[in-house]
């Protein structure tokens, strides 16, 4: 595109999710590194229940303390997925004093993290709409997303993951003791983590070491998710975390970071919400203290890891590692990780800028390559079917034939 | 009444003739003129003679009922609308077609309740009044052109307040939509520049071209308020751009603005209306000047003209590009995108495209046929290489490219005979690639079917004649349609050495087709050059 006018992107947080919080301050993390001289920045806010939001009140985060849509300027809006709109319907449904009107996008960053947002819901309405957005497809989000679906992938292509079991919470209400027997005769060993499927920020996992903690475990885990994953604590490891970024062959890993306070475990509010301003203080050590062999390893692992999910954009991979051993698992991918692992990033050179910025140009690619492929595809099965009505063309599929001779 | 309902059925027909030629009095009344038979055909004026004459001679029988019978008669005899014949173009009923129809009608009408009301009160001197009733009854069809002229001069502020009001609504479309425009004028192969430049960018964005041959500033308002209007997704606006008078081009531009500018040809093309090429040159420039400082123009450097508008320096980002500058020896500041090794068959173009800046090359296979499309496609893969596409996807997008409408589109027929269609607006350039396009196929006969090129003004004679000596060394039988105006192709033809008795010469398309089918087997070809609008028909 000419430079003739600003690439306007619409950033996306809060989210119909547990980690609504966090994707708020996660989107304005985003919003504050764009270039205001190259980019036009357009906040998209979903609240908790769900509705859409846009307004320049939406571009302060301490706006955020009070009811935000109480302030003048924040107007309802929605992403169209109607090709033609190219981004926001903003007032969809005009009232008397507000007209309807369409703000295009040219880029989408989704800065939101967990359910309807990291899973590939948002995603699935991006490509409906065919704007070009920030971060993993469809299917990449959705599997990432699902514990369990992603170790099937990941053992799948010989990556190594710590093993576990899962059932649904049916199954669980039907037959506890049955789920309990099957869960013991596969993992014999406790401590077990018992884990929603599909929740993000550690929220229902709970480490058991004993068969009463597990059923409570599991019993608090079924209110949260259909599906229910139990599977071995790796002792005597330390948790790493690797950022990734790029597409196809050419993907990039950051350096290494170790959260400090594994000792227990890492609760929700020591994930995020320790010391006063949020998730940079959080203790950790950067870069992890690991043998500069064994921390390639990590690296290669986790641009494997991506991959194997046909991940893009960017990712965090966490895994479990003891040192010792040079055991290396991986535990789970975020594609929409908090910060969008700025801070990792930061120690590779590249500043939040330079991030949102390679983060829009990989955007871009990924839509430049589902333009490569042809969704237009004209048969005369139409013609055919005015002409004959619908019963001249029964079984017609495969056999319409393409008009494709010179007009 | 009776001439009163013949006047507005011919007005009726008349209106179809000014509309091609596009609402302008004077093209129209010089067209009208021209020839007494369109003006004054003979049936209507015999009729009309014998009536005055019968009726003079019969008015002596006071209170006859004959003289009046006799003038609904001859009256009928001579308004009885004439077959049309052939219609190319039909008349289109647009908005403003019928607002000047009703114009028409409202002056014919009036001028008619005028001789009504006049008429009863002459004096009552021997066949004064029926001779003024006939006159009036005549005159007021006869004069059928000069009521739409009259109903079009009525609509002027009408039709200028419509204008103006399309004009802002298509500037608002275009600043809401905010698409990147690219402008394309050139006096030949603008129409397939845009319909590739748009197949090559819908690889990677959208683009919507201007549909057809959508050119003029109404046109262009056509397309955006129609199409563009309400789709936000659209990223590029390639809009054709017509130059018909200096200044067309300048509007057109204050309307869209264009980033991007791409100028194909100069040439002889409406060269009646501009008098010279440096006129032609200096209305095509104006869709450089309308550029942006920090906007970029697209060259042909082949064509001369062209070039010294790449060397004029303006604007500061210029892509020329050429088929003839050999890509080794590019000099500096010379073209950027250079074509060479290029074969053309059957199956279509072939060459290889390199980019004097990077030094990337690329061969591009393409199922168009005509030479002069390499430089249709140079200058669409500059833009689309400039705006950030690999050179390789380009040429890829290039593989799948089909001819823009009626612009060397060729089919086979059920018989097994070619049909190669370049019917629209044949200049010298084009007329000569499409020629040896037909030479390409050396299975069977070779027709060549043209009326011959029209609006090229001083050169018009020269180049038909140009024309009719190169057909004759690439056709084995010439069809010419119309006797009149390709004069100056059989004299080429002939001076060639074609032989006379494989040369034909008809009234009509249709009888140049049915010729066709009589006479042509499978694997003979025919080519279609050139389509003339019917107010050049003989």
């Amino acid at each position: 595109m000419s430079a003739k006018r600003k690439t306007a992107v619409g950033v996306i947080f809060g989210g119909r999710s547990v980690e609504h919080d966090v994707s708020v301050v996660t989107g304005h993390q985003v919003m504050r590194a764009f270039d205001p001289e190259r980019y036009e920045v357009v906040p998209v806010y979903i609240n908790r229940d769900g509705r859409w939001y846009t307004g320049e009140p939406l571009l302060e985060l301490k706006n955020f303390k009070d009811e935000i849509t109480s302030y003048k300027g924040v107007m309802n809006a929605v992403i169209s997925p109607s090709v033609e709109h190219h981004g926001l319907i903003i007032n969809p449904t005009s009232g008397r004093f507000e007209r309807s009107r369409v703000k295009r996008l040219d880029v989408v960053f989704p800065a939101v993290h967990g359910s309807h947002g990291e899973d590939g819901t948002l995603q699935g309405l991006f490509e409906l709409a065919d704007l070009p957005y920030v971060g993993c497809g469809v299917l990449a989000s959705a599997v990432a997303n699902d514990k369990i679906m992603t170790k099937i992938v990941l053992s799948q292509q010989g990556i190594p993951i710590v093993e576990g079991v899962s059932f649904s919470r049916a199954e669980w209400q039907e037959a506890p003791d049955k789920v309990i027997g099957h869960i013991v005769h596969e993992l014999p060993q406790y401590p077990l983590f018992v884990k929603p499927a599909t929740l993000g920020s550690s929220i229902g996992i709970g480490r058991a070491n004993d068969e009463t903690m597990l059923r409570a475990y599991i019993e608090v885990a079924a209110n949260l998710d259909r599906l229910i994953l139990v599977e071995n604590a790796v002792t005597g490891c330390v948790e790493i975390n690797c950022a990734v970024m790029g597409s196809g062959t050419d993907v990039r890993a950051s350096v290494l970071e170790q959260p400090v306070s594994w000792e227990e475990f890492l609760t929700y509010e020591e994930k995020y919400l320790r010391g006063g301003e949020g998730m940079k203080s959080a203790e950790r050590l950067i870069p992890a203290p690991l043998e500069p062999e064994l921390a390639e390893q990590i690296r290669q692992m986790a641009i494997r890891a991506f991959r194997a999910v046909d991940g893009r954009g960017t990712a965090r991979v966490d895994f479990l590692v003891r040192p010792e051993e040079k055991a290396i698992y991986v535990n789970e991918l975020n594609t929409m990780p908090g910060s969008l692992a700025f801070y990792l990033w930061q120690e590779d050179g590249l500043s939040p800028q330079q991030v949102v910025d390679k983060l829009v140009e990989l955007a871009r690619e990924a839509h430049a390559e589902k333009r490569r492929s042809t969704y237009n595809y004209q048969t005369n099965l139409l013609e055919v079917a005015a002409q004959r009505g619908l019963k001249g063309v029964k079984g017609a599929k495969g056999r319409a034939k393409n008009p494709t001779a010179a007009p | 009444m009776i001439w009163l309902a013949g006047t507005i059925i011919r007005i009726y027909r008349q209106a179809r003739f000014y509309q091609i030629e596009e609402y302008k009095s004077g093209r129209y009344l010089r067209w009208a003129l021209a020839r007494r038979d369109r003006w004054l055909p003979a049936r209507p004026a015999g009729a009309w003679l014998v009536g005055l004459l019968l009726a003079l001679f019969i008015s002596d029988a006071p209170g006859s009922f004959v003289p009046g019978a006799v003038g609904v008669i001859t009256g009928l005899i001579a308004v009885w609308p004439p077959d049309e014949g052939e219609v190319k173009k039909g008349f289109k009923a647009t908005a403003r077609a019928k607002r000047l129809l009703g114009a028409a009608f409202v002056s014919a009408a009036a001028l008619a309740a005028v001789a009504l009301l006049v008429i009863p009160r002459l004096p009552d001197v021997s066949d004064l009044r029926l001779v003024a009733a006939l006159a009036a009854g005549f005159a007021l069809w006869l004069l059928a052109p000069v009521w739409l002229v009259i109903g079009n001069l009525l609509m002027t502020p009408v039709e200028a307040a419509f204008r103006r009001q399309f004009v802002r609504r298509a500037a608002r479309v275009l600043d809401e939509v905010q698409p990147t425009v690219i402008g394309i004028t050139g006096s030949y192969g603008k129409t397939s520049t845009k319909t590739y430049l748009a197949h090559i960018l819908n690889g990677r964005w959208k683009a919507y071209p201007t549909p057809k041959s959508y050119n003029t500033l109404m046109g262009v308002c056509l397309a955006i308020n129609n199409d563009l209007a309400g789709d936000y997704g659209v990223d590029y606006f390639i809009c054709e751009m017509g130059a018909y008078i200096p200044g067309e081009i300048e509007s057109i531009c204050r309307l869209t603005h264009p980033a991007i500018s791409i100028v194909v040809e100069v040439g002889p093309q409406h060269l009646e209306r501009f008098g010279s090429l440096e006129n032609v040159a200096r209305a095509k420039y104006e869709i450089i000047k309308a550029l942006p400082p920090d906007g970029v123009g697209v060259f042909n450097w082949d064509n001369p003209y062209v070039r010294k508008m790449y060397e004029r320096g303006y604007p500061g980002t210029r892509l020329a590009v050429s088929k003839t500058v050999n890509p080794a020896d590019v000099p500096p500041g010379g073209p950027r995108f250079v074509a060479s090794d290029i074969e053309e068959t059957l199956d279509g173009l072939r060459f290889t495209v390199t980019d004097a800046q990077t030094g990337e090359r690329e061969p591009f296979v393409t199922p168009l046929l005509g030479e002069h499309n390499v430089t249709n496609l140079l200058l669409a893969a500059a833009v689309a290489v400039y705006e950030g596409m690999p050179l390789r996807d380009v040429a890829r997008r290039v593989r799948s490219l089909q001819p823009a409408e009626s612009r060397l589109v060729r089919q086979m027929t059920p018989e097994g005979i070619t049909i190669i269609n370049d019917a629209y607006s044949a200049n010298p350039v084009g007329a000569a690639y499409a020629l040896r396009v037909l030479s390409l196929h050396q299975g069977g006969r070779r027709l060549l079917i043209t009326p011959g090129m029209v609006e090229l003004g001083p050169l018009m004679e020269s180049e038909n004649r140009k024309l009719g000596e190169i057909a004759a060394a690439h056709a084995t039988d010439v069809i010419l349609v119309g006797a009149g105006q390709t004069g100056p192709v059989k004299t080429g033809l002939l001076a060639a050495g074609f032989p006379p008795e494989r040369l034909h010469v008809v009234d009509t398309l249709a009888e140049a087709v049915s010729w066709y089918q009589n006479e042509l087997r499978a694997g003979d070809t025919v080519l279609f050059l050139n389509d003339l609008p019917d107010t050049y028909s003989s």
